[in-house]
């Protein structure tokens, strides 16, 4: 029984604003080491996880460890973590150099580690000769470095991050996306980041932690997240999505709303209501007739076309459902509104989602 | 001269007619009979003013001011920041009871004050019935720094509130993720970043404490001599209206560069580096000629 000592654990929190609700009963462990992701849309309490781990908010209830050490109640100042605020919050009054140095100081260390350190901290995030300026004589992306240096500089045993790019232009908050990864390898600290883009959760994090109206969804690897979507919440908010009601018929197919039966995996019950997902990009659309060679299919009519450039959306009327589909480099228009054809799909494609 | 609207036209006749008929008076001559002659100008009462009597006069109105000034701090700080941190329906509640005093007249409360310290008034019956014997406070200095801080507070309590409603808490919480107390916090970071209304509020206490003479006048019983007394003691009946305007000027002028000097200190970096309009109209506690005209 060896087993590593979790980051961060979280067991059972919850917290109450008056009557409302936040964060509802949350278990969650985030491994030493790991860059996670807490992902949902704004209200849905993935701030206040981030706010109790920090110790900024305190949970109404439940169990919060940090490497096996209970700090749920400690004031901020007494836990190993730090935090790279939304739009940074940076000491206005203060300069670059005083503002990456105020943690150590708050710390008591002394000259010649204190100095030592700032400039480690200066040389990581590239800001050598800003150190006397002041932040508003700083760009956004400067500004979020010295947010940076001022929380690694301590060397927390967890980071923080709260919408960390959410204040940038996406040109700059790309590049700042392989910088925090490259980053975050260097350090090896363990990154809890919260963002609402999905595509930057899925971009940047080893495990994704979906919350919406205060609970915790699912929790699993971007690709788990994106392809094994356990709920029609988790389905419908990371990326696009196809969502056709279906009845389970055995432990291997289920039969869509419209009567096709299809090939999916699927653990619930025969005769359970369940929904299957189907992306948009992994389903094909040829003419009707044309040999179809895929796992699965439906019949329908073109309904609408968006060409986008680098690929064209489909909306497809198969009977009651409405199918999107999108292929990905396709050459022409080949499907006018109103032809009819086929759309399919490999079995792998269907996830199905018992709920 | 042009007037290019009637607040010129206020201004000229409100305040720079008067203000230029002390400065006039301040080099006229004192005659044996008391009057005031306009004929033979001289300096004679700027330098009456180094005498020591008035020198000791200057002195206690500067000490009485400062400590009403620094008692001002200490209670509006905390009063100014548990407004400034309540939700923002509480907020507007509390900011107009700090309010409604200020609208009744200043006499009044002045008086007010007077009765409850007085020896027939709740505060010497509380310790009467205490057995600590009938209350003597009226007619000392701390019944005057007590009335004084009442009377000024409010001029220490807004521009404090407009200073801590602007900051924002983030900055703290970022001070106590970086690991200092809840008082470091304090001190390093809402402290500097509310400095400008420290000193806006100091300078809109000291400035009318420092010629105030209703207050001492009637919480002091005339007993304790300040210089707003004194000068108004010259005009009415020393009749040396000449020493009364030399010292009204030297007022004037200390008080219009403790202005500057907040002025100064105000247009730097504070407040989180945002720029800010504040309006000041001090002055107005007070129906008294010599704070106005600094104003």
């Amino acid at each position: 029984m060896t087993e590593p000592v979790a980051a961060v654990e979280i067991e059972g929190v919850t917290k109450r604003f008056d009557d409302v609700v936040a964060v509802d009963n949350v278990d969650l462990a985030i491994d030493d080491g790991e860059f996670f992701a807490l992902l949902g849309p704004s209200g849905c309490g993935k701030t206040t996880t981030l706010r109790m781990i920090a110790g900024l908010d305190l949970p109404t209830q439940g169990s919060l460890r940090i490497f096996g050490e209970e700090v749920g109640m400690a004031p901020p100042d007494r836990r190993p973590v730090n935090t790279v605020f939304q739009a940074y919050a940076l000491f206005p009054h203060m300069t670059v150099r005083q503002n990456i140095e105020f943690g150590l100081r708050m710390r008591r260390v002394k000259d010649p580690e204190l100095s030592q350190r700032v400039a480690e901290a200066i040389g990581m995030v590239r800001l050598a000769g800003m150190e006397e300026r002041r932040p508003d004589q700083l760009s956004g992306g400067q500004q979020q470095r010295v947010a940076l240096a001022r929380a690694l500089v301590n060397q927390p045993k967890v980071l923080l991050l709260d919408e960390p790019l959410g204040a940038l232009d996406l040109k700059l908050r790309q590049e700042m996306q392989q910088e925090l990864k490259a980053l975050q390898r260097e350090v090896g600290i363990t990154f809890v980041f919260v963002t609402h883009d999905q595509e930057e959760a899925l971009a940047m994090s080893e495990r994704i932690g979906v919350m919406s109206e205060g609970r915790l969804l699912q929790v699993g690897s971007p690709r788990e997240i994106y392809e094994r979507p356990s709920s029609r919440f988790v389905a419908d908010f990371i990326g696009r999505t196809n969502l056709i009601e279906a009845t389970v018929e055995s432990s291997g197919t289920v039969r869509l709303a419209n009567g096709v039966v299809i090939e999916a995996e699927t653990s619930a019950p025969a005769g359970s209501d369940v929904a299957v997902s189907l992306r948009p990009e992994r389903i094909r659309v040829q003419s009707r007739g044309a040999g179809v060679s895929a796992g699965a299919s439906l019949d329908g009519e073109v309904g609408d076309v968006t060409y986008l450039g680098h690929a064209v959306v489909y909306a497809v009327t198969a009977g009651p459902t409405l199918v999107e589909v999108r292929n990905e480099g396709e050459v022409g228009e080949p499907f006018a509104v109103g032809d009819e054809v086929t759309v399919s799909w490999d079995h792998g494609a269907a996830a199905v989602i018992a709920e | 001269m042009f007037l290019a609207s009637p607040g010129a036209l206020y201004l000229l006749i409100f305040f720079v007619i008067p203000l230029g008929l002390i400065t006039v008076y301040s080099f006229a001559t004192r005659t044996s009979t008391g009057r005031t002659s306009l004929s033979g100008w001289n300096v004679e009462s700027y330098e009456a003013i180094g005498d020591e009597i008035i020198l000791g006069i200057i002195g206690r109105s500067a000490w009485l001011a400062t400590l009403t000034t620094v008692l001002c701090v200490a209670v509006g700080y905390p009063f100014a920041y548990y407004i400034a941190t309540r939700p923002r329906h509480v907020r507007a509640v509390l900011l107009v009871l700090v309010m409604i005093p200020f609208w009744t007249n200043a006499l009044v409360r002045v008086f007010a004050i007077r009765f409850l310290l007085g020896s027939n008034g709740p505060a010497s019956a509380l310790s009467e019935s205490l057995g600590l014997g009938t209350f003597r406070i009226l007619f000392t200095p701390t019944a005057v720094t007590i009335g004084m801080v009442y009377s000024f507070l409010t001029f220490m309590v807004l521009p404090l509130y407009v200073a801590l409603e602007r900051m924002d808490w983030s900055l703290t919480e970022a001070a106590r993720d970086l690991y200092a107390s809840g008082a470091k916090a304090f001190w390093k970071v809402t402290l500097p970043l509310t400095r400008s209304g420290i000193v806006a509020g100091c300078v809109l206490v000291f400035v009318p404490s420092f010629g105030s003479y209703v207050v001492p006048d009637i919480l002091g019983g005339a007993k304790t001599l300040l210089i707003g007394s004194y000068i108004a003691r010259q005009f009415r009946d020393a009749r040396n209206w000449p020493l009364g305007a030399a010292l009204s000027v030297l007022l004037i002028v200390a008080m219009l560069v403790a202005v500057a000097l907040n002025q100064r200190s105000g247009s730097g970096a504070e407040d989180g580096g945002r720029p800010r309009g504040r309006k000041r109209r001090p002055g107005q506690g007070e129906a008294e000629p010599v704070t106005a005209v600094a104003s």
